[in-house]
């Protein structure tokens, strides 16, 4: 394993420093989202307003990019969260990732702000920097259609000139979406980076690695979930079932279902408008879809996309939801932060607060607000901030569906409750993957472990956010973790008895999953191609030990550092919380469980994660994962 | 490892159209220069180039080699994953990935779409993790 090779770039005077990345701190956190909030939380000093000079971007990528492991595309962007104000990762499975690996270098830690719109061109390492003023204004369609096709591409469209809090950034077709990175970027004047070279990413032991990603990939095309429903229906084929188990956001958050909803639905879409799969770099799953806007083939839309864009708002015209999700990655915006603020004006507008001409149902004026949004044309700019800031403004915080600022996925979690325990203590804010994604094993997979119970979800939500937090840093796609629901589940089928009782044991874990962590990483001293194939994948390309146990310990450590980072910007406890409607009206009036009972769950999860009663983490538990003398303020 | 280029070098830009990374730069009628960083050493240049100017990296000229003698991807389609890696590496878009054949086809592959694009760099074959692409001549 070698040094990795970091550059900290300041825009404001163009000067470019190597910073080199030691063998022990890759050892510790692996790199990625991980390696990032360390770096973010040593560089940035406290309250950096996020869109002002002195905040910090980091682009970087983790140890399996590039190295041929399946679904191993995707690349990091670390900053400070433009909506939440804490620390923000996302994650994108566009090329530049790989260009950039390509081009020698594993990060970017950029400062600063250039005088005038510029681009940067990282080419076999050196940083070229460009006028990007003939450029600004461009959609991110255009202007990555001005530099070489085999370049990796990363750009904002004009909602992160704009700053739109939400606005993304945009490599290829796949975006970095969450969190506001567009809107970092446009605050730093930088349009475009761009990325090439032709180093082949060296791995520790060749031959057994390749015999490894050989089984791997075989693995993945064998298992149902990753083999076929995603190949077929995309995360699209999530709208059916998680409308059947009422976890489908239907009018900003009122309901779980919607009678119309199999219009919207991934098997809809395969039968009429798709033109066919498709998939980021590297990745045998092919999950993307392909559809056609204005006869041209485009991406097609994900499950929260379709949700949020589809229920959410009660529009069940599903060209209409290509058309818009086509729009707004040319803008350069978050579908999910964009449709939940949108639903939110909508609501206003019900209740007497605002009006923003959004009404539930109508549907022919979107595609125009979507515009004025990204141009922050009057009175459409106080939507381009979130509807946390819309709330603080015109009241209905009850119903402005974020936590911490960061607007819902399309998962109603009052039928998924562990869900609702992810979007509430998910240190970006409303994430479902970040928040640990325990719909999938409440709600919309195979087996349940009860969508309403909280019993043992705060034990799984832990498991399931550091497993997450690891394969992220590693350079995977999450969809890799599927595989964990075990193929004979789906042979089997939801209502046998079998799937039932996995369920059971799933939640009859708990004792053991709520005592593990401070045994990690001893705990769990193997391989297993089952629970965490990463583990023996990283282990061979970086030539360290690294049995499951471990890999999850340092997903553990990333989760406590972004805590530290967000305590310290004064996220504290009483932001993991939910909007009142999710935790305090019921779903379903019969049912006096359809509610996220934060309350009862979240000191169980403090005490599994190791914090004291204020969600702290404690003196004890910084030790144990190495972090008392690790972190410190430069 | 890379590849130099000597001054017997005429400027006709045939090596640096071919090249498969972008390596090599230069005017028409003046000597050509091969990036040293970028150059993979695939060989595309020497097998091009009509003066044998292009000295691999022991010093050696090659040799030239007509189109029809250039290696040619081919496509192992029961171990090949579409996971579209040797695509993503080719400049020449020579290689695709197959159009599914019906509604819900799954059983897609790479496949070599545009032969006479293809300059024979074997990158596709490097980069496959699968190793399901060969390079074969004919």
């Amino acid at each position: 394993m070698k040094a990795a090779n970091y550059l900290y770039i300041n825009l404001s005077d163009q000067r470019v420093k190597a910073f080199p990345i030691k063998q022990g701190a890759l050892k510790k956190y692996l790199g990625g989202k991980i390696l990032a909030a360390k770096l973010l939380y040593d560089l940035l000093p406290v309250g950096i307003d996020p869109l002002s000079e002195k905040s910090i971007l980091i682009v970087n990528t983790g140890p399996m990019n590039n190295t041929g492991a399946p679904s191993s595309s995707r690349f990091n962007m670390t900053f400070k969260n433009v909506l939440t104000g804490g620390i923000a990762s996302s994650n994108c499975g566009g090329q530049f990732g790989v260009m950039l690996k390509k081009a020698g270098v594993d990060g970017l830690i950029i400062t600063g702000r250039a005088a005038t719109p510029c681009s940067m061109a990282i080419l076999d390492g050196e940083v070229i920097f460009q006028d990007a003023t003939p450029l600004w204004g461009l959609d991110a369609e255009a202007v990555q259609e001005v530099f070489p096709k085999a370049f990796g591409k990363l750009v904002i469209g004009p909602a992160g000139e704009n700053m739109v809090r939400y606005a993304c950034a945009v490599s290829g077709e796949r975006v970095a979406g969450r969190c506001g990175a567009g809107a970092v970027m446009g605050s730093k004047n930088l349009k475009a980076l761009v990325a090439y070279g032709s180093k082949h990413t060296e791995v520790d032991n060749p031959e057994k690695y390749d015999a490894y990603v050989k089984k791997w990939v075989a693995f993945l095309k064998n298992h149902p979930l990753t083999g076929k429903a995603l190949g077929l229906y995309g995360s699209a084929g999530l709208v059916n079932t998680a409308n059947a188990s009422s976890v489908l956001p239907t009018r900003n958050f009122n309901q779980g279902n919607w009678e119309k909803a199999d219009d919207i639905s991934g098997e809809t879409l395969a039968e009429t408008l798709l033109v066919r799969n498709s998939g980021c770099i590297s990745c045998p799953i092919r999950c993307e879809r392909r559809v056609k806007v204005n006869n041209k083939e485009v991406k097609g839309p994900e499950f929260e996309t379709l949700g949020l864009f589809g229920s959410n708002i009660e529009n069940n015209d599903l060209q209409l939801i290509n058309d818009i999700n086509y729009e707004a990655d040319i803008l350069g915006m978050d579908t999910i932060s964009l449709a939940g603020t949108m639903a939110f004006a909508m609501e206003l507008y019900e209740k007497g607060l605002a009006d923003f001409r959004l009404r539930f149902g109508k549907t022919d004026n979107l595609i125009d607000v979507i515009r004025k949004i990204a141009h922050r044309e009057k009175p459409y700019d106080e939507l381009a901030d979130g509807s946390m800031r819309l709330s603080e403004k015109y009241g209905g915080s009850d119903y402005a569906i974020h936590a911490k600022g960061l607007e819902l996925a399309s998962y109603e979690p009052r039928k998924s409750v562990g869900m609702g325990l992810g979007y509430a203590t998910s240190n970006r804010g409303g994430c479902h993957l970040n928040g640990g994604y325990l719909a999938l094993m409440e709600s919309i997979g195979v087996m349940s472990v009860g969508q309403t119970n909280s019993e043992g979800k705060p034990e799984l939500t832990v498991f399931l956010q550091n497993a997450m937090e690891s394969a992220s840093a590693a350079g995977f796609c999450l969809f890799t973790l599927q595989t964990m629901l075990p193929s004979v589940l789906f042979k089997l089928g939801p209502g046998h008895p079998l799937t039932g009782v996995a369920g059971k044991a799933m939640i009859a874990s708990r004792p053991v999953l709520g005592h593990i962590w401070p045994l990690m990483p001893k705990a769990l001293p193997f391989h297993s191609m089952f629970l965490l194939p990463h583990a023996k994948a990283v282990e061979l390309a970086m030539g360290i030990p690294m049995t499951t146990g471990q890999f999850l310990e340092i997903g553990e450590r990333g989760y406590n550092i972004e805590r530290l980072f967000n305590l310290r910007e004064g996220l504290t406890k009483e932001k993991d919380n939910l909007p009142k409607r999710l935790t305090d009206e019921l779903q379903d009036p019969d049912d006096p469980n359809s509610r996220v009972d934060i309350k009862k769950m979240m000191p169980i999860y403090y005490t599994i994660r190791g914090w004291d009663e204020n969600g702290v983490p404690t003196e004890k538990n910084l030790k144990r994962l190495g972090l008392t003398n690790d972190l410190r303020q430069i | 490892m890379a590849f130099t280029i000597t001054e017997n070098c005429i400027g006709c830009m045939a090596c640096s159209k071919k090249c498969p990374v972008m390596a090599i730069d230069g005017e028409k009628k003046k000597m050509h220069i091969i990036n040293e960083k970028r150059c993979v050493a695939c060989g595309v240049c020497q097998r091009i180039c009509p003066k044998g100017a292009v000295l691999d990296s022991v010093g050696s000229a090659g040799e030239r080699l007509p189109k029809s003698q250039w290696p040619k991807p081919k496509v192992n389609q029961s171990l090949c994953s579409a996971c579209g890696i040797c695509m993503d590496v080719c400049i020449f878009e020579a290689i695709k990935i197959s159009y599914p054949k019906f509604n819900g086809d799954l059983k897609v592959f790479a496949y070599l779409d545009e032969p006479e694009h293809c300059v024979g760099c074997s990158q596709c074959e490097k980069m496959c993790p699968l190793q399901a692409i060969k390079m074969e001549v004919g």
